[in-house]
């Protein structure tokens, strides 16, 4: 009577199951006789990225599209234009009449200003254009994590909390980086010259030095602006959706296509062009790259316990002593799905590279005190290295 | 600089509730507490030793969209982590938020919530607070824009900061940890190092310099947030107990 005796070890996967702060722990904080190197549970070292791969123009339907893969955390991002004629924006007349003017007497400014802080001026562009985009909700974004991406999202389900936050925080960051220009979404109309007594007689002489395209607008009429649907499923959910959404936006964007549309006088309408030759991209603004980070905590009661929390001060001190002894938290940055749930804190930082000098665009960091300046510097840098690897990934798609 | 005004309790049916005016943003919250209370959505086998805390923003003029469950999703990250949802009678139980824009700017579609930000957390603490909700520690928050030249401008009105070149909000512990950091717009790093500085001046009235000399700015900017917070509670706890005091 041969009885197997029962095994009393666990494989490791069932014990990172039953026991999954203790496990990653056990792999960040090995013990010292057995010469490991720490290392998280999934093989990365702590401030070490998923791979990463972005392929675009995936979708033949939209004007872009993008597939970026971050480990297993899949997003695909499709970019639709849409024509909005100006006939069909109820403040259009009064709106746009009065920011003509003010366009106008910028202009007067600017020239008067010299054409030193011309070329300064030129990158600033006015505001007054740039609100076009966010008055008239000229991108429109949205993310869907109903796709049965992981078991807690249910297919079909309305939009959670998450997916609403995260569309809401990449239509800011669309807006608050201004990476799509406003002037690449209007369709203008130049109406044929009938003799010159179109001449502007107040500052003829102050066109001169505007060049000759400005001064050829200044006489034409938006009649239409391109409104781009940017939907993003995330099809395959581990952790981190916010960096391949991001990734996957402007993967896309930079894809994107629209084709030549001009105003038909006879027929009142704007008409496209089908020649793919005409069609022109984008040109963005920059290239912000996002970077997540979650804190992982040594003491799994460090949540809950906290009615004995250390103050800054005391924090420093023992922070100190941590060189040498054990450490307390590490920063994980990208973690999958099975990391965020065992963090509270969170960072995220989107940096942007304007020759050579690194620019943050947005940085957050929430839900824990461990994350102070230091750390957010340490941060910061590990997002400009990622911002480097994010670079050569999009422009080899 | 005229400071936040605030007045607990102004709710009756509510566990807890507080009112909040910040007059250099113009805004105006009225945020309630109800806790601990049984949450009919709840599954025990989700954290069973822990309360749930959820947080609803309702804006003053439309129905609450994409960007509130953002903002909520803000506050209960921060509110989230100090509540001690662990005490008896709060475990498998909720602690519901509710904060109502009352007055000031509208926040439209993409806009970001900073400049509401600190008001609304204040709200909440406020209210928490009025509701004896147990908390790990307090805090105080405020939102700082920098312009193109690099001014810092403490609490700065919807215009200032549409024109902003950064809007920074930053919440700070009691104990002095930093709690949250919301930032946005283009800005480096050095810029941020100041930005934190003058925000722990305003939250805790002191700012350390480089050589470990403790500057008092409490002249320029007013009194510090913390002891705003610390004196509304202190009054309403005064008026609370007058019938006691007075006995005594």
């Amino acid at each position: 009577m041969a009885s197997t005796a029962p095994s009393l070890t666990l494989p490791p996967s069932q014990f990172a199951r039953l026991q999954p702060h203790a496990y990653l722990l056990a792999h960040l904080s090995p013990p010292a006789s057995s010469n490991q190197p720490s290392i998280r549970a999934n093989g990365r070292a702590p401030s070490q990225f998923r791979t990463t791969y972005a392929n675009t123009g995936s979708l033949t339907h939209t004007n872009g599209s993008a597939v970026v893969r971050v480990g297993d955390t899949t997003a695909v991002c499709g970019v639709r234009a849409e024509i909005l004629p100006t006939d069909d924006i109820a403040s259009w007349s009064v709106s746009h009449s009065s920011s003509s003017n003010t366009n106008k007497r910028r202009k007067i400014i600017k020239s008067e200003n010299e054409e030193e802080e011309e070329e300064e001026e030129e990158e600033e562009e006015d505001p007054n254009e740039e609100s076009h985009i966010q008055d008239l909700n000229l991108l429109v974004p949205n993310l869907s994590l109903s796709t049965g991406c992981a078991p807690g999202f249910i297919p079909g389900a309305p939009p959670s909390a998450l997916a609403q936050s995260l569309s809401h925080q990449i239509l800011n960051l669309l807006h608050t980086t201004r990476l799509v220009r406003a002037e690449d979404l209007r369709v203008w109309y130049q109406p044929p010259s009938l003799g010159g007594e179109e001449l502007e007689r107040h500052n003829a002489e102050e066109q001169m030095d505007v060049d000759v395209d400005e001064a050829a607008r200044k006489d034409g009429e938006v009649k239409a602006f391109w409104v781009l649907y940017i939907d993003i499923m995330i099809v395959s959910m581990a952790g981190n959706p916010f960096d391949a959404a991001w990734a996957a936006v402007l993967a896309a964007l930079r894809d994107t296509k629209l084709p030549r549309a001009w105003w038909d006088v006879d027929n009142e309408m704007v008409v496209c062009s089908d020649v793919v030759g005409e069609a022109r991209k984008l040109t963005l603004r920059g290239l912000p790259v996002a970077s997540s980070f979650a804190v992982f905590e040594a003491d799994a009661a460090a949540g809950w316990r906290a009615v004995i929390v250390p103050d800054a001060e005391e924090e420093r001190l023992i922070e100190e002593g941590d060189r040498k002894g054990i450490q307390r938290r590490w920063v994980l940055a990208d973690p999958d799905g099975y990391e965020e749930g065992l963090s509270q804190e969170r960072a995220c930082v989107v940096v942007d590279k304007v020759r050579g000098k690194t620019v943050i665009v947005k940085m957050e960091k929430n839900g824990g005190w461990a994350l102070d300046g230091k750390e957010l510097k340490g941060l910061v840098d590990v997002s400009e290295r990622r911002w480097e690897e994010v670079k050569t990934i999009l422009e080899q798609c | 600089m005229v400071g936040p005004t605030a007045s607990l309790s102004p709710l009756v049916r509510a566990d807890g509730s507080a009112s909040y005016q910040c007059p250099s943003t113009g805004s105006n919250i009225l945020g309630s507490v109800n806790a601990p209370v049984e949450l009919p959505g709840r599954r025990d086998a989700l954290k069973p030793e822990d309360a749930t805390v959820e947080v609803f923003v309702k804006p003053g003029t439309a129905p609450a969209s994409v960007g509130e469950r953002y903002v909520e999703g803000i506050i209960r990250g921060v509110v989230g982590r100090l509540i001690l949802g662990r005490e008896r009678g709060y475990q498998r139980r909720g602690v519901v938020i509710t904060l109502a824009i009352v007055g000031g700017e509208n926040v439209s579609r993409g806009d970001s919530y900073l400049t509401l930000l600190p008001a609304l957390l204040h709200t909440a603490l406020l209210a928490l607070l009025s509701a004896s909700v147990p908390l790990s520690m307090t805090f105080s928050a405020t939102v700082l824009s920098v312009d193109a030249a690099g001014k810092i401008t403490r609490e700065p009105s919807a215009e200032d900061a549409a024109a902003a070149k950064s809007l920074h909000v930053l919440a700070f512990s009691s104990k002095g940890h930093l709690l949250l950091n919301e930032s946005q717009g283009a800005f480096d790093f050095d810029t941020w190092e100041r930005v934190r500085e003058r925000a722990s001046a305003i939250c805790h009235g002191t700012s350390v310099g480089e050589d470990g000399d403790v500057a008092m700015v409490e002249s320029a900017d007013g009194q510090p947030l913390e002891g705003t917070i610390r004196e509304t509670v202190e009054d309403q706890v005064h008026r609370d107990y007058s019938w006691k005091i007075d006995a005594a």
